[in-house]
């Protein structure tokens, strides 16, 4: 089913509009003293901008479920790598 | 034109099935995708975890100001993309045409943006090889993270360009009637491509232009 169930175009604005307001967050959030919490509150945001895009405007959340297994293989794939390579590098 | 583009190519069973399998392929090319992105953000985290103090001072030498509103661009121009490929589902051409042109304006914005940021970091001295300055301490360090800099927002910045070229080949197509509810597929699909440069730019943004500003 590719031909998913109508997102309206109001839903498209909304995430925009959410969109910009996590952009806002995590410039400001660059700015404020969170020490080592930085980074994880910049991934965080971005995981959640990019949700917001893959679900709605890439229409994940209506597709068929053998689109949501690719798109979640590519990037479990990504994390798989990452922490793999920091095992090595940490316990250095 | 509209007859003939109703109708699906004979090794499937109906135009459902069609749209199904050139959506999984595209799906399948951006997972791809993901792995070549993702190998650049596995060899930044490796370097940053080795010289997180290099990496902080690199960070602030970026232009942060041009990457957001550069960010905001790239956002705006995902939400046009919805919308075009939202009106190419209900058949209203001219809505399409308009929405996929104001897309591409945007997209050229982000490379115009990008090439004005490149200039400015070139007068600071901050591409790696060309002539390199940096007055402190780990500036070799520091180097390294421009590598990464250059060689990310660069590769990211080519598929910007390649999106452009796709998506303004789909408004000639919609221009001469191409499309039509019932077949759609190459708007459908430009968009998922195209939505997926926005998510990873989500990521390179942070990752490189907000790692120590406070």
């Amino acid at each position: 089913m590719t031909n998913p169930a109508e997102t309206r175009p109001v839903v498209y604005v909304l995430v925009w509009l959410a969109l910009m307001v996590l952009l806002a967050l995590t410039v400001g959030s660059a700015f404020m003293p969170l020490g080592r919490a930085h980074t994880p509150v910049n991934l965080a945001i971005s995981v959640t901008q990019a949700a917001l895009v893959m679900l709605f405007s890439m229409h994940l959340s209506t597709a068929h479920p053998l689109m949501r297994v690719i798109a979640i293989v590519g990037f479990f794939g990504i994390a798989i790598m990452i922490t793999m390579s920091l095992f090595d590098v940490l316990t250095r | 034109m509209a007859n003939h583009a109703a109708a699906f190519a004979p090794q499937f069973d109906d135009a459902e099935q069609q749209r199904t399998a050139a959506n999984l392929g595209i799906w399948l090319f951006l997972a791809t995708e993901i792995l070549f992105f993702g190998v650049l953000f596995a060899a930044y985290a490796i370097t940053r975890v080795r010289f997180p103090d290099a990496f902080a001072a690199a960070s602030r030498l970026t232009n942060l100001p041009l990457a957001g509103v550069n960010t905001a661009v790239l956002i705006t121009s995902s939400l046009s993309m919805a919308l075009a490929v939202h009106a190419a589902r209900h058949g209203a051409r001219r809505a399409l045409i308009a929405w996929l042109s104001l897309t591409v304006a945007l997209g050229i914005a982000f490379l115009c943006i990008k090439a004005v940021e490149y200039r400015l970091d070139y007068l600071e001295h901050l591409v790696p090889r060309l002539d390199f300055r940096f007055e402190g301490p780990q500036a070799d360090q520091v180097e390294l993270f421009f590598y990464m800099y250059f060689f990310i927002t660069g590769v990211h910045a080519l598929h910007v360009l390649i999106g452009v070229g796709c998506i303004a080949t789909i408004a000639v197509m919609a221009s001469r009637d191409s499309f039509s509810p019932a077949y759609y597929t190459p708007v459908d699909v430009t968009g998922l491509y195209w939505h997926l440069v926005d998510v990873i730019w989500l990521f390179v943004f942070p990752i490189l232009y907000l790692v120590s500003r406070s």
